[in-house]
């Protein structure tokens, strides 16, 4: 398998003023195609950092982030935007839905903005991944007509809808019940399982973590390695 | 996906009611504002033009001046029937036309007097008279008689003098003598704006003998057009049609010809006939200094309101953006570019402008068409002002397209620098943006 990403060296420093705060220090990583890999780390760790490094939201203070074949460092803004659009999903925290728009109009919204399919062709992509993460009725409701679980998961159609290589997820669990939040690792599982969409994602629950199939640790900005999972089922 | 960012943006307007609801109802006043200010200064014009053209000038006036010296000057057209002939041949707008002796002159009663500009009518032939004159006393048909002088209020009450008062007239001529007349009083009309204090009527023959003209000769042919607004061109076709044919033509000169009698023609180096053509708005220029005033008015007031719904419009975006930092953050993070946000923030505001404006718009033109069905009185301190007795707002549906657009575009055009600095937010600070 191929590499998706190829994070080399990355260190990443923020300054506050005069102080310099070091987020990652040398971090090296490839994740290959497929894979379904959770970050783990103490809070403060660098995890969110990582992730928006490797989600071409963020750049590195030095080392390069290489993200489907692109060398991000070399990208302009406008070009690390289109990357995100076609080549990476979203997950976030706390949802991050467009209030105004309905269900379905959230889910549809990254394929309007790729304008590569007709009206039809969005509708029927959309509707089966709503039916695919249970929300085939909630297509006409509000996202604050939602339930928190609910609202991830229509967050996990969006941001699989324009068929991302990449879908990176910053603690998706954290706003949500550990049974909700398990069953949203769940979805993620079975997505990645059905098409091969790579999935990367951070946690703090050690509940969530058993059932990534692969962990990468984390500490005070340093990777510490890498552990596969052993799973019941 | 147009129809989705329309639908993004009505939604976000819908959103904050409260807000928008302010805004939108402070351009929409504004709006409305403007609009009913050059109502009224259009109904000032209607009232200007309505009653000028009745009783001191027709929309086109071909008239002109006699030198017998070079420093004596009588408002004479000479053998005016040929002019008239000539003028026709040139105008085919024409629709009516009044034939009017013009003159000058002191009015002394018992008590007091005073100095009127004189114009002698052929009653009979003057229809339009009797819709824009509303008499307070007396008759106009009575001004067909020989010897007969119709007033103002004003003026009347100024010589007090009533009808079937007797006055005398005494003119200057143009051999330098003053001749007198005893005219007596027939009718008082209430008085129309600026233009009755000073102007007044008599009988054509009366004023004709004052002046001792000749017969053939008049003061001004009045042209009354289809169109009044062809009245610059058709002056101007007949400043030159009138010069190709023989006679003498003043060049264009927008000042009432009573100020020319006075002031210009005196000192002008000629003698005999010179033909003048004017348009009613060169008669009324002396009154041109109320429209300035409230063009004036209108334009400071239009640039206070503009700043103030600038700064509005940049205070409430600010805030708005402010709101919806994290929204900005996840949409650019998803893939949308710098400049699709801009494009959704400057719609949001763009709409705003529109349905805002043309509301204001609506508005004005519904409140226009009240006060205008209410026929409310116009204090007769103000009537010399406004130049109506009741207040009408005449509203150019152009000029309130105009305003509507011009205050959405501004409306627009001041959003879009916290638009394009909410479009530079990076997408990391967005997203983890608390509110
Ligand atoms: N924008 C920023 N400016 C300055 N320092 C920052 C910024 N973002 C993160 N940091 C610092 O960088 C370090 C790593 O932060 P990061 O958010 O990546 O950790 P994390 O592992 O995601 O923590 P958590 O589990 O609490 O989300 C922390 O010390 C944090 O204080
Ligand atoms: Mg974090």
């Amino acid at each position: 398998m191929s590499a998706i990403v190829s994070v080399t060296n990355v260190s990443k420093i923020y300054k506050l003023g005069k102080t310099e705060v070091p987020a990652l220090r040398g971090v090296s990583l490839e994740i290959d195609q497929g894979e379904f890999l959770s970050v783990a780390g103490p809070s403060g760790s660098g995890k969110t950092t990582l992730l928006n490094l490797v989600g071409c939201v963020d750049t590195p203070t030095s080392g390069s982030v290489v993200v489907d074949g692109k060398d991000t460092t070399a990208l302009s803004e406008r070009a690390l935007t289109s990357l995100r659009l076609d080549s990476i999903g979203f997950i976030f925290q706390s949802f991050n839905l467009v209030a105004v728009l309905s269900v379905f109009q959230n889910v549809e919204f990254p394929l309007l903005l790729q304008g590569r399919l007709g009206k039809k062709e969005r509708a029927d992509r959309v509707n089966g991944l709503l039916e695919a993460v249970g929300l085939g009725d909630h297509a006409r409701h509000r996202p604050s007509e939602l339930s928190g679980g609910q609202r991830q998961r229509v967050a996990v159609a969006r941001a699989l809808v324009g068929r991302p290589k990449l879908v990176l997820a910053d603690e998706p669990t954290a706003n949500l019940d550990s049974q909700t939040g398990a069953n949203i690792i769940d979805l993620m599982r079975d997505m990645n399982r059905k098409d091969g969409t790579t999935f990367l994602f951070s946690t703090h629950d050690q509940k969530v973590l058993s059932h990534a199939n692969a962990v990468i640790r984390i500490a005070d900005g340093q990777l510490l390695g890498r552990e596969t999972v052993a799973r019941a089922g | 996906m147009i129809l989705v960012d329309l639908q993004i943006a009505t939604r976000n307007l819908l959103q904050h009611t409260r807000r928008n609801l302010f805004l939108g109802g402070a351009l929409a006043a504004t709006t409305g504002l403007l609009i009913l200010l050059s109502g009224l200064s259009g109904g000032m014009k209607e009232g200007l033009l309505q009653s000028a053209t009745v009783l001191a000038s027709g929309h086109v006036n071909v008239g002109g001046f006699y030198k017998v010296t070079s420093s004596t000057a009588a408002p004479l057209v000479t053998d005016y029937e040929k002019v008239l002939a000539e003028t026709k041949k040139h105008v085919p707008e024409l629709q009516d036309y009044t034939v009017r002796v013009r003159g000058y002159a002191k009015a002394v009663s018992e008590r007091s007097s005073t100095d009127l500009v004189l114009a002698g009518v052929e009653v009979a032939r003057e229809k339009k008279m009797r819709d824009v004159l509303q008499l307070t006393a007396g008759k106009l048909e009575d001004l067909g008689k020989p010897g007969t002088l119709l007033l103002f209020e004003e003026q009347a009450k100024r010589l007090e003098v009533g009808v079937g008062d007797v006055i005398t007239l005494s003119a200057p001529t143009t051999r330098g003598q003053s001749n007198t007349a005893d005219v007596r009083v027939v009718a008082v009309a209430r008085s129309i704006g600026l233009m009755s204090s000073f102007s007044a009527f008599m009988h054509d023959g009366t004023l004709r003998k004052l002046y001792n003209l000749r017969e053939g000769n008049t003061g001004v042919i009045q042209l009354y057009l289809r169109d009044h607004r062809q009245a610059p061109l058709v002056a101007a076709r007949l400043r030159d049609a009138l010069a190709a044919a023989g006679w003498r033509v003043m060049d264009s000169n927008p000042q009432p010809y009573w100020m020319k009698l006075f002031q210009t023609i005196p000192s002008e180096d000629w003698t005999g006939q010179k033909l003048d053509m004017t348009t009613w708005e060169d008669e009324m220029s002396f009154l041109s200094w109320i429209f300035t005033a409230v063009s004036v008015l209108t334009g400071i007031l239009t640039i206070v309101l503009m700043v103030i719904v600038i700064i509005g419009i940049l205070n409430t975006l600010a805030i708005a953006i402010r709101e919806r930092t994290r929204e900005i953050g996840t949409l650019r993070a998803i893939g949308m570019q710098r400049s699709k946000v801009r494009w959704l923030l400057l719609l949001e505001a763009g709409l705003l402008g529109v349905a805002a404006t043309g509301a204001g718009a609506l508005l004005a033109g519904l409140l226009a068409r009240l006060l205008n069905g209410a026929h409310i009185e116009i204090p007769p301190a103000m009537q010399m002002f406004l130049m109506q007795q009741n207040l009408r707002l005449v509203i150019e549906p152009g000029r309130a397209v105009a305003y509507a657009a011009l205050l959405a575009l501004v409306t627009t055009v001041a959003s879009l620098l916290p638009a394009t600095l909410a479009a530079r937010l990076k997408p990391v600070t967005a997203m983890h943006h608390i509110g």
